[in-house]
C-alpha cells in the first residue's frame, strides 16, 4: 500500500537524520572532552588532592563520543537495509553507551557540586607551605597556589582574611607580625619584590591583592563540568528519541 | 615635687579607615595623633606609647624618667610596657609622616633581645589599652587618655571548616532525575518488547509457527495471479464465448 510505504520511508528518513546528528554530536563530545582533559589550567594538583574525579567524567566522554559515532554509522546502515540483526545489535550497544554517558553526566554534575570554597579553603590552610612531613602532593599544592596567586593577582580562597581567621600550616613557619598573609598576596614589582611591604602588611589598598582566588578556580572547573554534563544530557535526550524510533521500526520489520 | 603631667583630652584609637591588617593576631594599628602635643612639647621631648592589658591599665604608673620605662620583655609579668619612642616633632601639625602607627611590627628586637624600646609582637589577644605619654628630661609632661580596649584577632583551627555542601545543587537533581527516567523508559521498552515476543512465542508454540507480526512494513513479493490465457482458437468476442 502506497500510504504505508510512505510512512515507512518517512520513518527511515527520520531515523537516518537522527543517527547523523548523533554521529556529529559524538565527534563533538570527543573533541570537547579531549580539550578538557588536556587543558586543566594547572589546577589539576588541587583537584587531585581534593579527591575529585571530574576528569573521570571527561575520560568516559571521550570513549562514549567515539562509540556514538561508530554506532550511528551502524544505525544508518541498519535502517536503510532494514536488517533486524543489525538493528538489534545497534539497539543493545546503544543502550550500553547510553548507560555509560548517563554515568559520565551524573559524575560530572555531582563532582562539580562538591567543589565548594570550603574544600579549597581547608586544603589550602592545611597544606600550603607545609614544611614538616611535607610530601610531593603538598609541594605541588604550594607551587600551584603560588602560581595562581601570582597570575590572577588574588589572595587566598575568599580573601587575605582567610590567613587571619584560621590557623594554618603557613602560620606555623611564618609569624603573624611579619606575614599576616603570604608575600605573594602583595603587589609585586618586576623583580618579584613587594612594592610597599609595610602597606601590604597593613592592608592598604593598592599594595596588596584583596580579592580571593575562588573565582579563578571555579571558572575553568565550571566550564569543564557543565560542558561535559549538560552537553552529554542534550545528546542523551536526542539519543532517547532516536532509540525509541528505532525500536518501533525494528518491531515492525518482518523476517 | 615634679608637676603631674597634663591630661590631654585625646583618646587613641584604631584608624577608622578600611585597612585589612589594622588588627591581626599579634599587631594592631593606631591613628597617629596630630597637633596633640604641640602645646606642651619641646624639641628634645619624646612621645612614648604605653600599652597595658585592659584590666591592668589602672595599675599603670607613669615612669619618672627614661630609665624607669617598663621594657617590652616584662609585659607578661608586669602587664604593661612602653614602646614606640619617637621625637615629638613627628607628631606635630606640620609633620609629613604616615597616618598610621603599627604596634607590634618589629620581630627582630624580640628575637635578639635588645634593651632598646622594642615594638615587638603582642603575645596574646589582649584586650589592650594604650595611651601616649610625652616624656621630657625631668619626667612625663603630658599624657592622653586611655583608649578603649582593643581586642586582637583569634584564629580558629581549619578543622572547623565543613567541606561537604549541605544541599545538592538543583542542576544535579534535574540531570539525575531526567536521565534516570529516560533510562527507565528505555529499559521498560526493551523488556516490554522482549516480553511480548516471549509471550507470543509461548502462546503460538502449539501451532509451531512464529506469527508475531502486527504490522508488516515489507510484504513478501508474491507474484500476481495472471489470468489464464484464452485457449487457442478463440480470438474474438467476449471472454468465454467462442
Amino acid at each position: 500500500m502506497a500510504k504505508s510505504d510512505d510512512c515507512v520511508h518517512i520513518l527511515q528518513g527520520l531515523l537516518v537524520f537522527g543517527n547523523v546528528v548523533i554521529g556529529m554530536c559524538g565527534i563533538a563530545l570527543t573533541a570537547e572532552c579531549i580539550y578538557f582533559v588536556s587543558n586543566s589550567h594547572g589546577l589539576y594538583p588541587l583537584l587531585k588532592a581534593a579527591e575529585n574525579d571530574i576528569d573521570a567524567a571527561a575520560w568516559i566522554g571521550i570513549f562514549v563520543g567515539l562509540a556514538l559515532f561508530a554506532l550511528s554509522i551502524l544505525g544508518i546502515v541498519g535502517v536503510i537495509k532494514a536488517s533486524r540483526t543489525l538493528l538489534l545489535v545497534y539497539i543493545i550497544l546503544m543502550l550500553i553507551t547510553f548507560a555509560f554517558e548517563m554515568a559520565s553526566c551524573i559524575t560530572a554534575a555531582t563532582h562539580r557540586d562538591s567543589l565548594t570554597p570550603s574544600v579549597f579553603l581547608k586544603q589550602m590552610l592545611e597544606r600550603y607551605q607545609k614544611s614538616e612531613t611535607a610530601n610531593n602532593s603538598d609541594n605541588e599544592i604550594t607551587k600551584t597556589w603560588d602560581e595562581l596567586m601570582l597570575q590572577n593577582h588574588c589572595c587566598g580562597v575568599l580573601g587575605p582574611s582567610d590567613w587571619q581567621e584560621y590557623t594554618s600550616a603557613f602560620r606555623l613557619t611564618h609569624n603573624d607580625a611579619d606575614y599576616p598573609w603570604p608575600r605573594k598576596c602583595c603587589v609585586l614589582d618586576a623583580q618579584g619584590l613587594p612594592v610597599n611591604l609595610d602597606g601590604c602588611k597593613l592592608g592598604v589598598s593598592g599594595y596588596y591583592n584583596s580579592n580571593g582566588c575562588y573565582d579563578a578556580i571555579s571558572g575553568p572547573v565550571n566550564t569543564h563540568a557543565w560542558g561535559v554534563a549538560w552537553f552529554g544530557f542534550a545528546i542523551l535526550c536526542w539519543t532517547f528519541c532516536v532509540l525509541l524510533g528505532t525500536m518501533f521500526y525494528w518491531s515492525g520489520i518482518e523476517y | 615635687l615634679p608637676t603631674p603631667p597634663a591630661r590631654l583630652p585625646y583618646v587613641p584609637h584604631v584608624p577608622p579607615t578600611a585597612l585589612l591588617g589594622k588588627i591581626t593576631a599579634t599587631t594592631f594599628a593606631l591613628e597617629r595623633p596630630r597637633c596633640v602635643f604641640d602645646d606642651h612639647a619641646d624639641a628634645s621631648d619624646a612621645v612614648w606609647l604605653a600599652v597595658a592589658f585592659a584590666n591592668a591599665s589602672a595599675t599603670f604608673r607613669n615612669p619618672r624618667s627614661r630609665a624607669d620605662v617598663p621594657p617590652y620583655k616584662e609585659l607578661p609579668t608586669a602587664r604593661f610596657y612602653m614602646t614606640l619612642e619617637t621625637a615629638a616633632a613627628a607628631y606635630s601639625c606640620s609633620a609629613l609622616s604616615p597616618p598610621v602607627l603599627r604596634v607590634g611590627g618589629d620581630t627582630a628586637c624580640r628575637d635578639q633581645g635588645r634593651q632598646d624600646p622594642c615594638n615587638g609582637p603582642l603575645p596574646s589577644p589582649g584586650p589592650y589599652r594604650v595611651k601616649f605619654l610625652l616624656m621630657g628630661c625631668r619626667g612625663p609632661k603630658a599624657e592622653t587618655r586611655w583608649s578603649e580596649p582593643i581586642l586582637l584577632r583569634r584564629a580558629v583551627s581549619p578543622g572547623t571548616i565543613a567541606p561537604v555542601p549541605t544541599r545538592r545543587g538543583s542542576d544535579v537533581v534535574v540531570i539525575s532525575s531526567i536521565l534516570a527516567s529516560l533510562g527507565a523508559v528505555l529499559a521498560t521498552a526493551v523488556l516490554g518488547a522482549l516480553g511480548a515476543k516471549v509471550w507470543g512465542f509461548l502462546r503460538h508454540q502449539d501451532f509451531g509457527t512464529d506469527a508475531f507480526t502486527h504490522r508488516s512494513f515489507r510484504t513478501h513479493h508474491i507474484p500476481p495471479v495472471l489470468p489464464q490465457p484464452p485457449p487457442p482458437g478463440c480470438g474474438c468476442g467476449p471472454p468465454g464465448l467462442c
